[in-house]
């Protein structure tokens, strides 16, 4: 037992270090949603009053509502009351206490990967030790960021440290009763990111949940905002290429974005949850809101997507572009293989004037997977001037899988201008052919077909995300020929 | 569950029993599964725009009386045969007694053919897409039956004029089939027209089923008043090399509603769907197109434009839906929209939906406005910005109103668009 209240004590002094304290009364919930639990993890989390009644609301809400159905997706119904809503972080008994414990397929991906070896351990969720403690990576990070005036840390800090700006921005874009699975993060979300970019302030790195020592355990309830005041800049990264170990099945989390005059936001996205194995058999479900909101006059939002895990994506980030001469842009790459299915695209609303949307949406889908563009474009009746862009693309690759395009397009102003495109195509036999005379292997030939296919989007990334992106591409396709 | 609104038990009672007994007894059985039959609201998905025009009261659900008039005697450059409120006026009718080829009413249709009949009407239709072809079903009172017997050529092309005189209020249930021998042809053009100024409802079925090497080619011409409400649904289902082509040009009205669904069958077959649609004052017109490429070897081409002025609302909804075994299709879906209003809405929503791999597939879908830069062109050139704007606005769609294969068609279709054109740029 000595061990375990050294692990304890750690953990809180590690928590501690932050500002932020927390008695664990239990290590996990019972399963099950109700009030209640919902008041029990506001307890836990220490959350001023009126976090409470805002998480009770929607809970309320939630219960009103249907669980939707609309999407090209099948699977089996989730029992919401099976599901445990906290568990505290994980004791390191409980964890692989080496690499050799892993997985090997694991460690395989990893190595193709280009994975450091350091960070290997962490991501196959090996209790790590201080040499590579996130909470060192975490302060050189932190130095420049708080002398830019930049605040970024776990929401649940946010909420005790900021409450104004929390109470001012929290469920401003995607309000508690937005949808199923937006209501439910809202009533029991377990933890996520808070970034506020003061006025004029170029964030002076990107910004990145992978380092972030709240990384491990944000739950599968993850709640994000990030507010950028006027003239900021900010590019921020989430997830990482390798993929994480996870156990929770369901996976339901929300992003808010907050642009104010003349700020910028970049947003970019690399999703690797466990797909599933090669014959359907679980894998994780993951059902994102996405939304950002161009309040002010010439802001912009930029969402980058490259999403090749999750049996079942299902995720539309958006943007309202409400501020006039507001740019929103989505450049996604949507990768599905074996039973995968994905339902993902963007809303582009167009309220304010000469307001600007690009979409560039690439889906590949090999082996028996399934994979949907699904989108909306509209322009309100004072989006004079405004301007839209679409391009969507699939890949198909295999005789048993689908591809599909599900584009709205409404318009009630004269004065817009909306163009759609859509092609699906599959790698052809004369590229094929081209490549295999000159001496590429079939696999590899893919590969480069598909990066090729992909590149547009992949320009978007941060580089070295790029690069990554290129190669999980490539691991992602395995066994997809031949 | 909120309740949802259902169909009113008043649209469930048939009229006219002049029907041969298969047909009547088929008329019951589809009767009895309308009961609580959900009508469409904003969440029903192939409805989501046009729901809130849909207004059913139920003294519409009173079948229009047919009257004998057969009074208005258009004179087509074909065939013709003359429905008045669904149910068929052989006294206005004209065609020819040929060989291999029957042109019948519902009505005149002797046992073994009705039962035939009886067994093949609503095949070609997803009713789930099309809900009320079901009302349809269950409502008919006559309709036309054409069989073309193998290589069967019908040498001039056949006008069905169906006229809806709505004195009072109540509704109306045209519907044909047609039934095209392998190798046979035949061009079918549908006008529907209207008469009296009471609320009324159309609703219509018409259906191919063609054979191996059909080549059929239909026309679709909406010009019913602003009083009727109509829900039309066709479906077309096509065996090997068989060749359909469908022409439709819709005119707005307080309801308008045309589902087009074709299944491709039997490989090589070859469709084309060509549309136009314009719509003005507070008018809606709501086009739903759907192409099924079940075998291999297909080619599916679609062009449809709207025009929405005014208040109006113009929707299109294509959809193509490539099957597992269809290797080698080709697709392709082009829509176009020019919104000529600020209070006027346009939505559009071309659909893919593909299973197939070695496929090529593509639409396009644009919403804009007329060229500021034509219009300017023109003007500098000394043409008046009326005429400037009118001649813009007919290029953007004549290249399909060109396409339809019967001139005097081309011609009904053309002196209605420039009244159209009349009506919307006026000053300016």
């Amino acid at each position: 037992m000595a061990t375990t209240d050294n692990e304890v004590k750690e953990l809180i002094k590690r928590e501690y270090e932050h500002g932020f304290v927390t008695e664990i009364e239990s290590d996990t919930f019972e399963p099950g949603l109700n009030e209640d639990v919902i008041r029990r993890l506001s307890e836990i989390k220490q959350e001023p009053e009126f976090m409470l009644e805002w998480r009770l609301k929607a809970y309320r809400r939630w219960l009103e509502m249907d669980e939707p159905e609309w999407a090209h997706v099948d699977f089996p119904k989730v029992d919401y009351n099976a599901i445990s809503y906290y568990s505290a972080p994980k004791k390191k008994e409980d964890m692989p206490q080496s690499l050799d414990d892993v997985d090997p397929e694991l460690l395989r991906t990893y190595e193709k990967l280009g994975i450091p070896l350091h960070e290997r351990a962490k991501l196959a969720g090996v209790a790590v030790d201080a040499v590579f403690d996130s909470v060192s990576v975490a302060t050189t990070f932190k130095e420049p960021l708080e002398k830019a005036g930049v605040i970024f840390c776990p929401i649940s800090e946010a909420v005790q440290k900021y409450p104004e700006l929390v109470k001012k921005y929290l469920g401003s874009v995607v309000p508690a009763g937005d949808n199923y699975f937006a209501a439910l993060n809202s009533a029991v979300f377990s933890d996520g990111s808070f970034v506020y970019i003061p006025k004029g302030v170029r964030c002076p790195m990107e910004l990145s949940t992978y380092f972030r020592i709240n990384a491990a355990n944000t739950g599968q309830f993850e709640r994000t905002l990030i507010i950028a005041e006027e003239g900021s800049y900010v590019s921020y990264l989430e997830g990482c290429t390798a993929p994480m170990r996870d156990e929770n099945q369901l996976h339901a989390a929300v992003v808010e974005l907050v642009a104010l005059d003349d700020a910028q936001i970049k947003y970019s996205t690399v999703q690797n949850w466990y797909p599933g194995d090669e014959n359907g058999k679980g894998g994780i479900y993951n059902f994102v809101t996405k939304r950002g909101a161009c309040i002010g006059k010439n802001s912009k939002i930029s969402w980058t997507q490259v999403e090749t895990g999750s049996a079942i994506t299902w995720k539309y980030p958006s943007c309202v572009l409400r501020g006039e001469n507001s740019v929103g842009e989505f450049y996604s790459v949507a990768l599905t293989h074996n039973y995968q299915q994905a339902d993902t695209g963007t809303k582009m609303i167009h309220l304010g004037k000469n307001t600007k949307s690009t979409i560039i949406s690439k889906g590949i889908s090999a082996g028996r997977s399934s994979n949907a563009y699904r989108g909306l474009v509209k322009f309100g009746p004072g989006a004079e001037g405004a301007r839209n862009f679409t391009q969507c693309d699939s890949l198909l690759i295999g005789d048993r899988c689908g591809a599909h395009t599900f584009p709205y397009i409404e318009s009630k102003n004269k004065s817009a201008i909306v163009e759609h495109e859509a092609t699906t195509s599959k790698v052809s036999d004369e590229q094929m052919f081209l490549c295999r005379q000159r001496g590429i292997d079939p696999e590899q030939a893919v590969s480069m077909i598909v990066n090729g296919f992909c590149k547009e989007v992949f320009k978007e990334l941060p580089m070295e995300f790029a690069v990554e992106a290129g190669k999980l591409l490539e691991v992602s396709l395995e066994g997809s020929v031949g | 569950m909120k309740s949802v609104p259902t169909l009113s038990s008043a649209f469930l009672h048939p009229a006219g029993q002049s029907l041969p007994e298969p047909l009547l007894a088929l008329r019951k059985q589809r009767a009895s599964a309308l009961v609580d039959m959900p009508l469409p609201t904003r969440k029903t998905e192939n409805w989501k725009y046009s729901s809130k025009y849909l207004k059913l009261a139920d003294d519409m659900a009173i079948s229009l009386p047919a009257e004998g008039k057969g009074g208005n005697s258009l004179a087509v450059p074909g065939y013709k045969v003359v429905f008045n409120n669904g149910v068929m006026i052989p006294e206005a009718s004209e065609y020819p007694d040929l060989n291999g080829i029957i042109i019948q009413s519902f009505s005149d249709l002797d046992e073994d053919d009705a039962k035939a009949v009886s067994l093949q009407l609503g095949s070609t239709l997803d009713h789930d897409q099309a809900q009320f072809a079901r009302v349809n079903g269950a409502r008919f009172e006559d309709g036309l039956f054409i069989r073309l017997a193998p290589g069967a050529v019908l040498d001039q092309p056949l006008f069905v004029i169906h006229e809806t005189t709505a004195d009072a209020s109540g509704s109306a249930y045209p519907r044909i089939y047609v039934e095209a021998g392998a190798n046979s042809q035949m061009t079918l053009v549908e006008e529907y027209i209207s008469s009296g100024d009471a609320s009324a409802l159309v609703n219509t079925v018409t259906e191919f089923n063609l054979a191996d090497g059909a080549n059929i080619t239909s026309i679709r011409l909406n010009m019913e008043g602003e009083n009727v409400q109509h829900i039309g649904a066709t479906g077309v289902l096509q065996q090997r090399s068989s060749r359909f082509e469908s022409h439709c040009v819709g005119f707005g009205g307080p309801l308008r509603r045309h589902d087009l669904q074709v299944r491709l069958e039997g490989e090589g077959a070859e469709t084309k769907l060509n549309g136009v649609v314009v719509t003005q004052g507070k008018q809606h017109y709501d086009n739903h197109t759907s192409i099924d490429h079940v075998a291999a070897h297909c080619n599916s081409e679609e062009t449809y434009r709207n025009i929405a002025a005014d208040q109006s609302h113009a929707i299109f909804n294509g959809r193509i839906h490539i099957h597992q075994d269809a290797q080698k299709s080709n697709a392709d879906m082009n829509n176009k929209n020019l919104l000529l209003s600020n209070g006027a809405e346009i939505d559009t929503k071309p659909e893919l939906e593909i299973y197939a791999d070695d496929v090529k597939c593509a639409h396009g879908a644009t919403i804009g406005q007329l060229d500021e830069t034509s219009v300017f062109y023109l003007v500098s050139r000394g043409i008046g910005r009326r005429q400037a704007n009118v001649l813009l606005t007919m290029a953007f769609i004549n290249e399909l109103v060109q396409q339809i294969p019967v001139e005097a068609v081309r011609e009904t279709a053309q002196a209605r668009l420039n009244d159209f054109f009349e009506q919307t740029f006026q000053e300016a």
